[in-house]
């Protein structure tokens, strides 16, 4: 009968956190991409946008929302690949699996949510 | 160093499960167990805090507190049934609002989630207790204490008036103690939500039963996590600007003051970036419920378990975009408006997924109809209206149309009834057997559904159109010219139908001498709360499982008879100690034996002394309140002091199974490590929300930091920061030395840690003493910040001063150093927020 080694304990508590981290990975992404279009808008329409317009503001969010969408594609990438059976796999799933279930079907999300808060960017071209 | 790793087999054989204990073993095990977890009985009885006593406490004070604002609701409908009534007048009309909406939100909605996470967690995890049972009591008598001072207020003609969010300068300006009552008597209440939130994420983490991964754990345990760590984020900004409110209230600090540079649009962010979460804080835990309820309903697992948990975490991230779709008409950028428009678009999505789910599952499974169906069904339904109104209202140019008009209020009562309170109903008529050996009156049950349902459509179906024809909320009346007095009449008739669903319901609930249950599990369900015994011992399971299932009950046919048994984990109390198992955190291996605490008086006096620190300086009477406060901190250190990681009398104890444990941990793998890191996040958070107020009126006004304006001095505040970190470093090299065993230098770190923190802090205050924070709000906010973190250094310092007493008699010694992780984790946390500020408040004006 195999005991638990302590090292072993360790191990998988710090293999835990990184699985968790990386379900939450997704929707972070999409968290700092809202904030930073919405900060970037306060900011520049209360500094500049009145006069300068907002071209730039517009252009750095297409920017952002590009860099955004690639970062959550291959974290979904890499949940599907965690997630898929593979060929010696036993057919239960385990909490690896699910983790990387959990974790695609959150970058699907959090990828529709950046795109979502990135389209007024596309067709509003005035702070008022 | 000594050893902690858990010796002996794991995971235990079919054939150590099957030997049998003998008779005479299981009758003393069961004696000693029943004499460690018994409830007191008498005035002692106050004492306890297991957590179905604090949970059942918890449950019933809520729901008392709904009723109370429930009759504040009713008195109103009086008011408006006819136009130019005289029943109220409009300032009383102004408390019964504010009161009605606060109460239900922050006394009923938000409580009641950790009220009966509490009750039920530990069963559905198969855990004898909560790993903080005197938190969560502490945290119930800060809610009772809170709670009836809040509430308490409308009887005395004295309470808040100016709507549930206290919109400045409405509120600051209000005359009376009513605002001061919200502020500080709501933020007592909120320290406590977060002191439950962070016990139900620590229990979902670490309690859970051998062998119940996290792909195994039940889906309430899901959304406590999901729903606990949206309070961590949620609740902190709303307690900042509690404190930044009733700094202006007290001091003259012109947060909010426009005439000086404040801006009352940033009370409407702090609030909302809490209010909007909150929403899906109060409806989260709601559907929680259905998703235990609708597979036992359906007789079969859940369809997309994975699925649930992508809707539950995906509208925990997304709710927090959502908060200026309540400030649509501020006159914010309408690029801004846009971003959370689609958002609030956006939520839907994951809301929808969960929605779904259920109506899956109810489709290919085998539906018994039974109550809790009943209002699961009508709370679908409910819910699915208010959604599709959100939908309208979250297109801002719709919510211009009808902001502040009852269609909103229509839309509210629509998402918390349908999301809220009908599957919190559900879930009390199916947990109740389960709580109290019980069975509620089916033929009572189904007369309190039909007359809550229909009387809530009839209610509020009307509102959306009174609203449509611009009435607006909050008026104490209404011409009779207008069109609206029919509608009126009919939604006063709705609420009293509404009331006396609930009268059926609080009768049935409380009415002697209803039939006892006669089988463990009436409804067949699949989860471990149901193998609980139908004598209603408090010990919560005779032995701690070992699960290999999302439904055990279902697929392990045997494990409710081993239980009863004994012959899983910590079937026995040898030692007397309260104990409950910690597991690790993805694969639920044992890992250790928890002894938790006891009854006791002291988390009473601890809530009463620290609710006068907030209660009495809302009279004005500082002082009074200042030595009550410290009182209060004075129980909380003889709480820790005599009940928190002790030394164990021995360090590895018999688990059963050949499994052998510690009974001490420290750092992350203790339990209270984790605490102390999940409720820094949530401080962190409260500080970021100053900090975000200072960004704020730089962005807000040209003139920030104004010209000319006299600035912390620079040199005080480097010296004060460098002085700090040095605290920091020796905080962290006293855990070192203690665990080299180098004890006499490990208190010489901690002697000179304090001091050096204390020179910090001095010197931090003085570098802003020559400001005059009344006279504009950029003094002001970096005094704030100078006194957030000024307080946050005699904490430290406490706590480093604590480690010492610990190191000198006996509490820590180089293998048990439990407190010193802790409190080390604390300084790295504060060693953050000391540089933060001093960036802030001493570079900030120069770079900005």
């Amino acid at each position: 009968m195999p005991g638990i080694s302590h090292r072993q304990d360790e191990e998988e508590f710090r293999g835990a956190t990184g699985s968790l981290f990386r379900i939450a990975l997704s929707p972070t992404i999409w968290a700092f991409h809202f904030l930073f279009c919405y900060a970037g808008a306060a900011v520049w329409c209360a500094k500049v946008g009145t006069e300068e317009g907002i071209t730039f503001l517009r252009l750095s969010i297409l920017g952002l929302t590009l860099l955004a969408l690639l970062v959550i594609g291959w974290q979904g990438w890499h949940s599907y690949r965690q997630w898929a059976p593979h060929d010696n796999d036993d057919h239960v799933e385990g909490p690896h699996r699910f983790l990387g279930h959990a974790a695609l079907l959150l970058s699907i999300i959090s990828f529709v949510g950046v795109v979502y808060v990135a389209l007024p960017a596309l067709f509003i071209e005035t702070c008022l | 160093m000594i050893d902690r790793a858990p010796q002996g087999p794991y995971p235990p054989t079919e054939a150590m499960l099957a030997e049998p204990v003998p008779q005479d073993l299981r009758d003393a095990q069961e004696d000693r167990l029943r004499k460690v977890w018994k409830t007191k009985t008498g005035i002692r009885y106050l004492m306890s805090v297991n957590n179905s006593e604090v949970g059942k406490w918890y449950s019933l004070t809520c729901f008392a507190f709904m009723l109370a604002a429930g009759v504040l609701a009713l008195l109103m409908r009086v008011q408006l049934a006819y136009p130019g009534m005289q029943f109220l007048d409009a300032d009383r009309f102004n408390q019964f609002f504010t009161m009605h909406g606060s109460a239900m939100m922050f006394l009923f909605a938000v409580p009641l989630f950790e009220a009966m996470a509490i009750l039920i967690l530990p069963a559905f995890l198969g855990a004898r207790d909560m790993p903080f049972p005197r938190l969560s009591a502490f945290g119930y008598w800060s809610f009772l204490i809170g709670g009836v001072f809040v509430l308490g207020s409308v009887l005395f003609d004295a309470a808040p008036k100016s709507g549930w969010f206290m919109y400045p300068p409405l509120a600051t300006m209000d005359p009376g103690v009513g605002s001061d009552i919200w502020l500080l008597g709501l933020s007592f209440i909120e320290i406590a939500s977060i002191a439950a939130a962070v016990e139900l994420i620590v229990g979902v983490l670490k309690c859970r039963p051998p062998g119940m991964r996290i792909n195994t754990m039940p889906l309430y345990a899901w959304y406590v996590l999901v729903v606990g760590g949206m309070i961590l984020f949620a609740f902190p900004p709303l307690i900042a600007g509690d404190l930044l409110f009733e700094l202006e209230r007290a001091l003259d600090w012109p947060f909010f003051d426009p005439s000086r540079g404040g801006d009352p649009i940033f009370w409407q962010h702090l609030f909302w970036i809490f209010g909007h979460p909150e929403v899906y804080i109060v409806f989260l835990p709601s559907v929680a419920i259905a998703a235990m309820v609708v597979p036992t309903m359906a007789q079969r697992p859940i369809v997309g378990y994975s699925w649930i948990v992508l809707s539950a975490v995906g509208t925990g991230f997304l709710s927090f975009g959502l908060w200026v779709h309540h400030m649509f008409t501020t006159g914010l950028p309408m690029i801004s408006l846009a971003f959370f428009s689609a958002a609030s678009e956006a939520v839907v999505i994951p809301t929808g997924i969960q929605l779904f789910v259920f109506l899956v599952t109810l489709m290919i499974g085998n539906v018994q109809k039974s109550l809790p169906m009943l209002w699961i069904a009508g709370g679908l339904a409910i819910f699915t209206a208010g959604g599709l109104t959100g939908i309208m209202l979250a297109i801002a140019p719709f919510d211009w149309q009808v902001h502040d008009t009852y269609f909103i209020v229509a839309h509210l009562h629509y998402t918390l009834f349908g999301g809220m309170i009908l599957p919190v109903m559900a879930g009390v008529y199916y947990f109740f057997p389960f709580f109290t050996k019980r069975v509620l009156s089916v033929r009572l049950g189904k007369w309190a559904f039909w007359l809550i349902f229909g009387g809530f459509n009839l209610t509020f179906l009307p509102m959306h159109l009174t609203g449509l024809l611009g009435m607006p909320r909050r008026v104490f009346t209404y011409q009779p010219d207008l069109g609206w007095n029919t509608l009126n009449l009919v939604s006063s008739v709705g609420a009293f139908i509404i009331a006396a669903g609930f009268l059926v319901f609080t009768y049935d609930l409380l009415r002697p001498g209803k039939p006892r249950l006669r089988e463990r599990n009436p409804w067949n369900a699949g989860t471990l709360e149901w193998s609980d015994t139908l004598s209603d011992d408090a010990w919560g399971v005779r032995s701690i499982p070992f699960i290999t299932s999302r439904y055990p009950l279902w697929d392990q046919p045997q494990l409710v008879d081993r239980m009863a048994q004994g012959r899983y984990y910590l079937p026995d109390a040898p030692e007397g100690y309260r104990e409950t198992m910690v597991t690790s955190v993805i694969d639920a291996r044992p890992v250790q034996v928890q002894r938790v605490t006891g009854d006791a008086w002291i988390t009473l006096l601890a809530a009463v002394f620290i609710g006068g620190s907030f209660i009495l300086p809302t009279f004005h009477h500082y002082v009074a309140g200042a030595l009550s406060g410290m009182v209060g901190v004075g129980c909380i250190l003889y709480w820790l002091w005599t009940s928190t990681a002790r030394v164990p009398e021995k360090d590895m104890k018999d688990a059963g199974l050949g499994l052998s444990l510690p009974t001490y941990a420290s750092g992350p793998q203790s339990v209270g490590w984790w605490a102390m890191w999940i409720t820094m996040l949530g401080d962190a958070t409260a500080f970021a929300s100053v900090v975000f107020g200072f960004f704020f009126y730089w962005t807000a006004d040209a003139n920030f930091p104004p010209q000319g304006a006299a600035h912390a001095d620079p040199w005080l505040v480097g010296l004060s920061a460098l002085a700090l970190v040095v605290a920091w470093a020796l905080t962290l090299g006293a855990r070192y030395l203690n665990r080299t065993g180098r004890t006499p230098f490990a208190r010489a770190a901690l002697i000179a840690g304090p001091l050096a923190a204390l020179a910090g802090g001095g010197m931090l205050v003085l570098s802003v003493l020559h400001l005059e924070p009344s006279s504009h709000v950029y003094p002001a906010v970096v005094c704030a910040l100078v006194i957030w973190t000024g307080v946050h250094v005699l904490v430290g310092v406490l706590m480093q001063l604590y480690c010492l007493a610990g190191t000198i008699f006996g509490k820590i010694d180089p293998d048990h150093d439990a407190d010193l992780w802790n409190v080390s984790l604390y300084w790295h946390f504060h060693v953050l927020t000391v540089l933060v500020t001093a960036t802030v408040i001493g570079l900030g004006p120069r770079l900005l």
